[in-house]
């Protein structure tokens, strides 16, 4: 080996690690903090929407977002922030608890030592690896008023006489929703929890079974503490998801019928690009950021190292 | 057990049971088991079931009633009408080409870098691993008022190559935004596992770190490389919100937008819908029945760090 060759070589190796990390923070930097720093920057202008022109408002915004008109929650708060803040609560909490609750159970019945467990595996994650806008019009042509599968299903086994209008009605538009989000979410509980279930100790079970524990006790003695961690992670990634898709919402609903299930995702959406208000939706956008690190600060302190969110 | 039929017992056995007097009250628990999976599976699959059957029935019987929930004739014709009154292999071809370059981009750049965090101490290497991992808390849709502002009027290279919007390189950017930091914790996390005394044979052997990377650690690494290429590409594939914000025509619009656009004011083509939903829905069910175990390990590994 020539003499050149071997300093290209020494040169290259000492540079490993910046030419190995390098572009990726580059990249990073370049796609998202300079976005972030813009996000801030545009919630301080209000955009006239005729015109187009920018006009320095500071603070206004936020002030507007969430105090607005008084009248909400304590007299202070924006009514409309205060309505669209509850239709998220009652969208994730929903979602997020009865997709856990399930997940959960799927995942402890394909814990156990069953045939063929690697297809239903197979089988159950399929829902989340679909587009979820597939998903949203599939639930929402499931939902359908008049030749919906599931007003039909009903009428044909005779559980009702009349046709339902599930997506008028803003509460069971809302639950419409919800149960597409369950289909959509929860599998991916199933793989947290069944890689979380990997983690106990076979010896443990037979050990508690020779002490004779109840199943319910051996479950929450046994499983539970090694389910911790994963459980955690788990509600969080959902919740922290939730809060933030738009996908499901904007095929099925669009927020309606009325603003019923207008949450803080679609509303984004809708004064950014639909009402073209970009200095209002980057406000909310940065109220939407808060919450999510807020959420993930709550989890960091609980679990004491860096969760991370897909 | 004289009373018990051969069959039976050859059923009892496949259930692994040793004892006589214990098999009823195992052998109902694993009924249940399945009983209880059978009726989630069936309920996971009705709706892709109902959506397929949609796709292959004309309009006008998919709107007849009662619901018919077998098709009477089916038909591919809605899959060739998509194709021939709409640009849908414009959209599939998008959908490639933005799925494939982020993965590519993805992978390439997280594999190096997840590699280095793994290995390499280095002046506030904590701080970055952190901040990277920390980006991808960012809520995507909080940031759509800056990538719309960005894309319409890039900042550095506008004088170049003018507006972005309405462009793959605009969805490729952006989708290497939810995917990198996420591609270099599941690499770095990977790494984490393989036995560090590969690098040290690597060294020993005389390798340079670059040969050494790429002769002993990448092959070892190919499973952490499927995982992430396979979410990579399934999650730049079905996105949807940067997808609506940044494009506008089919020379940009991906497969999810172009199943959207089914949906008019106040009415939807339902069996077109279908169709064109069968076909932006087919990766995900192939890589589901396919590379589940990839899947899983990917997610397990970027979600939950052991």
């Amino acid at each position: 080996m020539s003499q050149s060759s071997q300093s290209i070589r020494r040169t290259l190796d000492r540079l490993f690690v910046p030419l190995t990390v390098g572009p990726t923070v580059l990249w990073i930097a370049g796609i998202i903090v300079y976005p972030t720093l813009q996000l801030f920057w545009s919630s301080l202008f209000w955009t006239n929407p005729i015109t187009g022109a920018k006009e320095f408002v500071g603070l206004e915004n936020f002030t507007d977002l969430l105090l607005g008109d008084a009248g909400g929650w304590f007299g202070v708060l924006n009514p409309t922030f205060v309505n669209f803040t509850w239709h998220t609560i009652v969208y994730v909490g929903f979602s997020v608890s009865i997709s856990f609750l399930l997940g959960l159970g799927v995942a402890l019945l394909l814990n156990k030592d069953l045939a063929g467990r690697g297809w239903l595996r197979t089988a159950v994650i399929v829902p989340w690896i679909l587009p979820y806008v597939m998903s949203g019009l599939m639930w929402r042509w499931m939902f359908q008023a008049q030749y919906g599968a599931i007003n039909g299903v009903l009428m044909q086994t005779g559980l009702i006489d009349n046709k339902i209008a599930f997506l008028s009605d803003g509460t069971l538009a809302m639950m419409a929703l919800i149960i597409a989000d369950v289909w959509v979410f929860t599998p991916f509980i199933i793989i947290i929890l069944l890689a979380g279930l990997q983690n106990v100790p076979e010896q443990l079970y037979d050990a508690a079974e020779v002490d004779g524990a109840s199943r319910w006790s051996r479950f929450w003695n046994v499983t539970y503490p090694f389910l911790k961690p994963s459980i955690l992670v788990a509600l969080t990634i959902r919740i922290i998801f939730d809060i933030r898709a738009l996908d499901l919402v904007w095929v099925m609903t669009q927020g309606g019928p009325g603003k019923s299930t207008e949450v803080w995702a679609s509303w984004l959406y809708r004064t950014a690009m639909v009402f073209g208000r970009p200095g209002e939706g980057a406000a909310l956008g940065v109220v939407l950021l808060a919450v999510t690190f807020a959420i993930v600060a709550v989890l960091y302190k609980v679990f004491g190292e860096t969760p991370y969110a897909t | 057990m004289s009373t018990r039929t051969s069959y039976i017992d050859r059923i009892v056995d496949g259930f692994g049971l040793d004892t006589d007097n214990e098999w009823p009250s195992v052998v109902r628990e694993r009924l249940v088991s399945y009983g209880l999976l059978g009726l989630y599976v069936f309920v996971v699959w009705f709706p892709i079931y109902y959506i397929l059957i949609t796709s292959i029935q004309p309009t006008a019987e998919v709107l007849s009633l009662p619901v018919n929930f077998l098709p009477a004739r089916p038909t591919i014709d809605n899959y060739v009408d998509i194709f021939a009154n709409r640009p849908f292999e414009l959209y599939t071809l998008n959908s490639l080409i933005v799925a494939s370059t982020t993965t590519l981009i993805c992978v390439t750049l997280g594999t190096l870098t997840g590699y280095t965090f793994s290995r390499h101490d280095f002046l506030g290497n904590k701080a970055l691993l952190l901040s990277i991992v920390g980006a991808r808390m960012i809520p995507p849709i909080a940031l759509i008022v800056p990538f719309f502002a960005i894309m319409s009027n890039p900042p550095l290279v506008g004088g170049l190559t003018g507006s972005l919007y309405d462009t793959k390189i605009a969805l490729i950017l952006t989708y290497t935004f939810f995917n990198l930091p996420f591609a270099v914790w599941i690499m770095k996390n990977y790494f984490d596992g393989v036995p560090e005394s590969l690098d040290e044979q690597a060294q020993v052997d005389g390798c340079s770190q670059w040969e050494g990377f790429v002769k002993i650690i990448l092959p070892v690494a190919k499973p952490g490389i499927a995982a992430t290429a396979i979410l990579a590409f399934i999650f730049s594939w079905n996105e949807f919100v940067f997808a609506l914000v940044l494009t506008s025509s089919e020379q940009a619009q991906t497969l999810p937008i172009a199943v959207s656009l089914f949906i008019a004011d106040d009415f939807v083509d339902w069996a077109h819908l279908a169709a064109g939903g069968m076909i932006a829905a087919l990766p995900g069910i192939l890589f589901g029945l396919f590379f589940q175990r990839y899947i899983v390990s990917g997610l397990t590994q970027g979600a939950v760090k052991e």
